[in-house]
């Protein structure tokens, strides 16, 4: 098969697995008990009020009737409205708290990877010596802590003993310097926006520093076992361009496949790294959302994750496909 | 379903004693022996059955003795902040430090919460929800994972592409949000947080059976098996499944830990098990506005998971070690 006809292949399995995913939320989300009209309307509203509220979001009809509505507008990448926004559309909440979330995911995702693919190749380098052993203590307690805890510290540590760095917020770095307090230039803006991303990206970071790390020491090991770079090393290859030509590319399959992992993990991280430090993004978004009831809201950002997670999964698989030519596009679903 | 439900009460047991309890045959009996063996020299993963030990031990003995230690102070005093026994201060730090609500004394070694409670006796009792749900969802997960992910290996075809689909999509949901909506739909409690951890537990397993199936589905005792005419059912029971256990239980011992972590964050949410029943996750929650006053308050519970977690994953560790020597991990 080819590379495109895989590719299509595969994104026509995004059918029936998105299909799953919007029933399994509609059932879901329509059996929290409580009535989100009553809620919006408040508890002095009349009957006539209510029952007007209801219409409009077309809450009146039968739950079955809604589901094939709510199928049907979704199709079409409507997601309906947002009641706890006063009638904004779901899919204009969701794109004004997405590049912030997506600013997160990658300063994070950048500090994660920087550091672990380093600190992954020069643990294995340095087999079972001090470097080692401090590189798998580390790593062990990063998969270990609660992401939200190392906010805790972090914000304990830096903002307010220390005084550094911003205990919450964020700042975009394109924001306009007139609406960032104590900014003049776009450099200030800049520096602020930085100085607000720090602890958040750490907090989100270290799960996946930590998963990179591990795979990464073991997969680089693996390869500086095989045959062939023994062979090179008998043969008198340095050291250095065995790592740099030969284990690192050899390597790096399973590090990809963490990767991709992590990138689903990620977004429910983003929700906890986003409630420690009160940033308003799609985390934020949809516990709000969950709180006030907001169903639509609810279901709507909760689609929007899946897409974005099955469609990161089908490039990490494409991108394998990439990197190894020996594996096939005929098999299985991405195995 | 019998030896499905067998090796779910091995790795229960595992976890305890750290053996890995097989079917009958005798090869699989020496081996199990060889690995415990392997796990004994490993002072790493020694490290980390002491820590479980002792974890699942203060759990199982405050849950025959909820009162063990005084859970009416530990935990009663939330809705009626204004009963707080006479001589209780609030937000103490741990024994000899100094804050400007007074110095730590014995009485409460950890300190004391806002509501002037016993940390340490707060975080005894967090234990029950850590571990039950941790055990308990990773046990349901596991073996609903399991059998799912044989039947969808062996078979093949439409029943694995179903099936597959399925599965992918319970993974495309992030498994907090999952978690959060069945809580939210069927109630904030203990059992609904275990049905909901097992969920997001599932689609491991399930991956990880079906790899396994596939590899194991063309091996000649399978064939042999196959046109000897023995049932589908045997052959995915008694000769697939036993046979893919060593990952199995490497996994599910990661998985327990993974799923410490997902309950601490749906509590630390405000999700999860409801006040006053004491959880590490809340403790957490409720800590965030202390942070100056008392940091002590938000550096306790997140200790206790952080330990408890690296036990089940030095544990796991070990095991794959023992299972499989060539691993490097």
């Amino acid at each position: 098969m080819t590379t495109t006809g895989y590719i299509g292949r595969r994104l026509l399995q995004i059918v029936p697995v998105m299909l799953f995913v919007v029933t399994v939320t509609f059932v879901l989300i329509n059996s929290i008990p409580g009535d989100p009209v009553r809620i919006l309307v408040g508890p002095a509203a009349d009957a006539a009020a209510i029952e007007a509220a209801r219409a409009k979001y077309g809450l009146d009809q039968p739950l079955y009737v809604r589901y094939v509505r709510y199928l049907a507008a979704v199709a079409t990448g409507d997601f309906g409205t947002s009641i706890h926004y006063g009638g904004v559309a779901v899919t204009e909440k969701i794109f004004e708290r997405l590049p912030v979330t997506l600013l997160l995911l990658a300063s994070s995702f950048t500090l994660a990877i920087g550091t672990a693919i380093p600190l992954g190749i020069f643990a294995a380098k340095n087999r079972n010596n001090g470097y080692d052993h401090l590189a798998r203590v580390t790593s062990l307690i990063g998969v270990s802590t609660p992401s939200f805890w190392v906010g805790l510290l972090l914000i304990i540590v830096f903002a307010y003993y220390g005084d550094l760095l911003p205990p919450s917020g964020l700042i975009m770095p394109w924001a306009d310097p007139a609406s960032v307090d104590g900014a003049t230039s776009r450099l200030d803006v800049l520096v602020t926006a930085a100085s607000h991303l720090i602890l958040p990206s750490i907090t989100l970071g270290t799960l996946q520093m930590a998963a990179i790390t591990r795979i990464e020491r073991s997969s680089m090991l693996e390869v500086l076992n095989k045959d062939y770079v023994q062979l090179a090393r008998a043969y008198g290859v340095s050291e250095r361009t065995i790592l740099r030509r030969q284990a690192f590319k050899n390597a790096q399959l399973p590090v990809l496949t963490v990767i991709g992992i992590q990138m689903t993990t990620a977004l429910g991280g983003a929700v906890l790294t986003e409630t420690v430090f009160n940033i308003n993004g799609m985390g934020n978004l949809i516990i709000t959302a969950v709180r006030a009831q907001d169903y639509q809201l609810i279901m709507g950002t909760t689609i929007f994750f899946a897409i974005v997670f099955v469609l990161g999964v089908l490039v990490v698989d494409v991108l394998y496909a990439v990197i190894d030519p020996r594996i096939s596009y005929g098999g299985g679903s991405g195995e | 379903m019998v030896p499905v439900s067998d090796s779910t009460a091995a790795v229960g047991d595992s976890a305890r004693t750290g053996g890995v309890a097989d079917a009958d045959e005798r090869s699989a009996v020496s081996r199990s022996s060889q690995v415990l063996r392997q796990l004994n020299r490993n002072s790493a993963s020694r490290v980390g059955l002491y820590v479980i030990g002792l974890v699942t031990l203060v759990a199982l003995l405050t849950t025959i003795d909820a009162d063990l230690f005084d859970y009416q102070f530990a935990a009663t005093f939330w809705y009626h902040p204004e009963n707080d026994p006479a001589g209780s201060t609030i937000l103490l730090p741990p024994v000899g430090i100094e804050n400007s609500f007074g110095t730590g004394s014995w009485a409460h070694p950890l300190g004391t919460d806002h509501r002037g409670r016993d940390i340490l006796v707060r975080l005894v009792y967090g234990t029950r929800i850590a571990v039950q749900v941790g055990l308990i969802a990773t046990g349901i997960g596991m073996t609903i994972g399991t059998v799912v992910g044989a039947v969808s290996g062996y078979y093949g075809g439409w029943v694995d592409d179903v099936l597959q689909r399925f599965v992918e999509s319970l993974y495309a949901i992030p498994f907090l949000i999952l978690v959060i909506a069945i809580m939210s739909a069927f109630g904030r409690e203990l059992g609904i947080a275990i049905v909901g951890v097992s969920i997001t537990t599932i689609p491991v397993f399930t991956r990880l059976i079906r790899s396994q199936v596939l590899s194991v589905r063309e091996m000649e005792y399978v064939e042999a098996a196959k046109a000897a005419g023995v049932r589908d059912r045997h052959i995915i029971f008694r000769h697939i499944i036993p046979n893919s256990f060593a990952p199995v239980l490497v996994q599910s011992t990661l998985q327990v830990g993974v799923n410490i972590l997902i309950v601490a964050s749906l509590s630390f949410l405000g999700f999860g098990v409801q006040p006053p029943t004491p959880s590490w996750g809340q403790m957490l929650a409720h800590s965030r506005q202390y942070m100056i006053v008392n940091p002590w308050f938000s550096i306790w519970p997140g200790l206790a998971i952080l330990a408890t977690v690296i036990g089940f994953n030095l544990l796991g560790d070990g095991l794959r070690d023992a299972i499989d020597p060539r691993s490097n991990d």
